[in-house]
C-alpha cells in the first residue's frame, strides 16, 4: 500500500472539528444535507483528534445511503486493518482493543466466527426469556425510584446485564467493566475526562477492561462453565488456542459494543416517544404488530453509532473521485440515515416506516453489526415494558457526550408520572 | 534474555534515543514532542532519563522532573523496543507501571514503532542477537 500526496482543497463545510462533534445531531444534519447533495464524496482536514498528532492529509467523507452501502461491501478494496476510527489512534491501543471489528477477511472470518454462533438468532430467542425478565425487574426498579435519572436508572442495566450475563462474568465485576467500556468512547467528552488527557481516559479505560477480562479468562480456563468465555478460552483457531491477547481484545470488544450502543438507542427512543406522543399511542394499539418496524425506525432515528473509517487498499473511483490507496473515508452513518434518497419525510419518527433502509448496523457486509439480532430483542422487551406499565413517563433534555463515534447521552432526567 | 548490567541498558536502551535524536526525521519529531521521560529498569537496576528537548539520554535522576515514569524489567524493555509488548497489555498485566502521563506515552508511539528497526539494528551491529526476540 502506498500513499500518494496530493494537494487539494478542503472542503468548505467542516466534518473534521471539535466543535462540529460539540454541536448537536441536527446541527450536524445540515452540513451532512448539503454534502449529500452537492458534494456525495468530499475532501476533509484530517479530524481535529485529541490522541496523537494525525498522520493522514485528510478523510474523504461518504454521506449517501447508497454509498455507505457500497463502501462496506466492497471489503477488499475498503479495508478495516488499519483502524476503523476517524481520528488517528495509537496502534497499540487498536491492537489491543479492537479484535476483529478491526480486521479484513479471511483473519476476521475466523476469529468472528467462533463467537458469532452464540449471536445467531436461534441462540438469542434461547436467552430471550431472561431478557425479559430482567427487563421486567428494571422497570420495577424505575416505578420504585421514581422520578431520576433515565440513562442510570433504566438504558444502562439492560444492555450490560445482557452481555455480561452471556459472557458469563460475575455480577460483582460488571460495573467496573461496563464503566470502562464507556471511557472507551468517551474519553473527547471533557466533562468524563474530568482534568485527565483523553489519551489517559482511553488508556486507562483499556487497561481497566483488558485486566477484567484476562482475570476473568484465567478464571474460566481453571472452572469452565456454559458461557462464551469459557468457549473463548477452549477455542482452537487452526489448531492453535487464541492468544491472551486475542482473548482480552475479544472482551474490549464486546463489552464496547454489546453496552452504549443499545442503551443510547433506550435513551433517544424513549425521548423521541416524548417528543411525539402520537407514535407512542399508534404503537400502544398493536405493540405487538408494530413494534418490528419500530425497532428498525428507533435505530435510524438515534443512529448511537455515528460513524466508522475504512482505508482504501487499491486505487479507486467513488461517485468519480478518483481515491488513492492508502487514503481515508469515513462512513458516516447519521447522514446515510436522513438520505433523502431512501427516506420519504427524512425527519419524522415514524414507527410504521417500511421499507426502512438504515444503515444503523453498518452498511452490509462483512462487519454487519454482529449484535443486531440481541439488540432488537432488548429493545422490544424493554420497550413493552416502559409503554405498558409507565405510560407516563416523560423525559427532560439528554445531556449529550461530545465525540465523533457515538452518539451518546450522559444523563436525561425522567417523570413516571 | 535481557542485559547483564546497567551500562548494557544504558548502551542499547539509551542508544535507541541516541540514534534517534540524529535521524533527520524522527529527530526534530520527538523535540518537537517536548517530553521528559524517565525509565525505570529492573533486572538489571537502571535508570534513564531520555530529555527529547534537549536530545540527551542521561542517568541523573535527580536533575529533572519527568513528564512520565516507565518501570519495567530489563526483559520486558528489551521486547518493548522490538515491538514486541503492546502497552496496554503489558500494564493490565502490571509488566510494565506508567507514573505520569500516559497521553504523552501514547503521543510518542507512532515514533517508537520507527525505532523499533534502528534498535534491532543496533543488536545484529553489535553481535548481540541473543537479545532478539
Ligand atoms: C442498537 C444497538 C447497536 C447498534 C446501532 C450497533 C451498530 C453497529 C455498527 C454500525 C457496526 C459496524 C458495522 C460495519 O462496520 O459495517 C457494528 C458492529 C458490531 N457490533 Fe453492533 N450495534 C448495536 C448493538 C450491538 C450489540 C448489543 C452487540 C453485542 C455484542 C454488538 C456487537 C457488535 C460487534 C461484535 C460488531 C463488529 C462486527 C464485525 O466487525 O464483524 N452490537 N455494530
Amino acid at each position: 500500500m502506498t500513499t500518494t500526496q496530493t494537494q487539494r482543497d478542503y472542503d468548505s463545510l467542516p466534518v473534521s472539528s471539535l466543535s462540529f462533534w460539540a454541536a448537536t445531531a441536527e446541527e450536524r444534519e445540515t452540513t451532512f444535507r448539503e454534502l449529500r447533495e452537492k458534494r456525495p464524496i468530499s475532501w476533509h482536514r484530517p479530524l481535529e483528534g485529541s490522541l496523537m498528532p494525525p498522520q493522514q492529509d485528510g478523510i474523504w467523507a461518504v454521506v449517501r445511503n447508497e454509498d455507505i452501502r457500497k463502501v462496506s461491501k466492497e471489503h477488499d478494496i475498503f479495508s478495516s486493518a488499519y483502524g476503523v476510527q476517524q481520528e488517528e489512534v495509537p496502534d497499540e491501543i487498536l491492537d489491543a482493543a479492537q479484535s476483529f471489528l478491526g480486521m479484513d477477511p479471511p483473519r476476521h472470518t475466523r476469529l468472528r466466527k467462533l463467537v458469532s454462533a452464540a449471536f445467531t438468532p436461534k441462540q438469542v430467542v434461547k436467552i430471550e426469556e431472561q431478557i425479559k425478565n430482567q427487563a421486567t425487574r428494571i422497570v420495577d426498579g424505575l416505578l420504585d425510584a421514581g422520578d431520576c435519572d433515565f440513562v442510570q436508572q433504566v438504558s444502562k442495566k439492560l444492555p450490560m446485564w445482557t452481555i455480561y450475563e452471556m459472557m458469563g462474568l460475575p455480577m460483582q465485576e460488571r460495573e467496573s467493566a461496563a464503566h470502562a467500556a464507556d471511557g472507551m468512547v468517551s474519553w473527547a467528552d471533557e466533562e468524563v475526562a474530568a482534568g485527565r488527557e483523553p489519551g489517559t481516559v482511553l488508556n486507562d479505560s483499556l487497561v481497566t477492561l483488558l485486566s477484567i477480562g484476562l482475570e476473568f479468562a484465567e478464571h474460566r480456563r481453571a472452572h469452565p462453565a456454559d458461557d462464551l468465555m469459557t468457549n473463548l478460552v477452549q477455542a482452537e483457531v487452526d489448531g492453535q488456542r487464541l492468544t491472551d491477547e486475542e482473548i482480552g481484545a475479544f472482551f474490549v470488544l464486546l463489552s464496547v459494543a454489546g453496552n452504549d450502543t443499545t442503551r443510547n438507542t433506550i435513551s433517544l427512543a424513549t425521548k423521541a416517544f416524548s417528543d411525539f406522543p402520537d407514535q407512542r399511542a399508534l404503537l400502544l394499539e398493536d405493540f405487538d404488530g408494530r413494534i418490528g418496524t419500530a425497532i428498525e425506525e428507533f435505530v435510524r432515528w438515534v443512529t448511537p453509532v455515528m460513524t466508522f473509517r475504512r482505508t482504501v487498499v487499491k486505487d479507486v473511483e467513488l461517485h468519480g473521485q478518483h481515491i488513492s490507496a492508502g487514503e481515508w473515508v469515513v462512513l458516516f452513518y447519521s447522514s446515510g440515515n436522513r438520505d433523502e434518497r431512501v427516506f420519504t419525510d427524512p425527519y419524522r419518527f415514524d414507527i410504521t416506516r417500511k421499507p426502512n433502509q438504515h444503515v444503523g448496523f453498518g452498511g452490509g457486509g462483512v462487519h454487519f453489526c454482529m449484535g443486531n439480532m440481541l439488540a432488537k430483542t432488548q429493545l422490544r422487551a424493554i420497550f413493552d415494558q416502559l409503554l405498558h406499565r409507565v405510560p407516563d413517563l416523560e423525559v427532560g433534555e439528554p445531556s449529550y457526550l461530545v465525540g465523533n463515534f457515538v452518539r451518546g447521552v450522559k444523563s436525561m432526567p425522567c417523570t413516571i408520572g | 534474555m535481557s542485559f547483564s548490567d546497567d551500562e548494557e541498558v544504558r548502551r542499547y536502551i539509551g542508544g535507541i534515543f541516541e540514534t534517534a535524536f540524529k535521524d533527520e526525521e524522527i529527530g526534530p519529531k520527538l523535540a518537537d514532542t517536548g517530553l521528559v521521560l524517565k525509565f525505570a529498569f529492573t533486572e538489571p537496576d537502571s535508570v534513564l532519563i531520555v530529555d527529547m528537548v534537549g536530545q540527551r539520554v542521561h542517568q541523573d535522576a535527580e536533575s529533572s522532573s519527568p513528564g512520565a515514569t516507565m518501570s519495567m524489567k530489563g526483559e520486558t524493555a528489551n521486547a518493548y523496543w522490538q515491538g514486541k509488548v503492546n502497552l496496554p497489555f503489558a500494564m493490565a498485566r502490571g509488566r510494565i507501571t506508567v507514573d505520569g502521563n500516559v497521553a504523552d506515552l501514547l503521543k510518542l508511539a507512532p515514533m517508537a514503532k520507527k525505532l523499533y528497526p534502528v534498535y534491532i539494528e543496533n543488536l545484529r551491529n553489535d553481535g548481540r542477537e541473543d537479545l532478539l526476540v
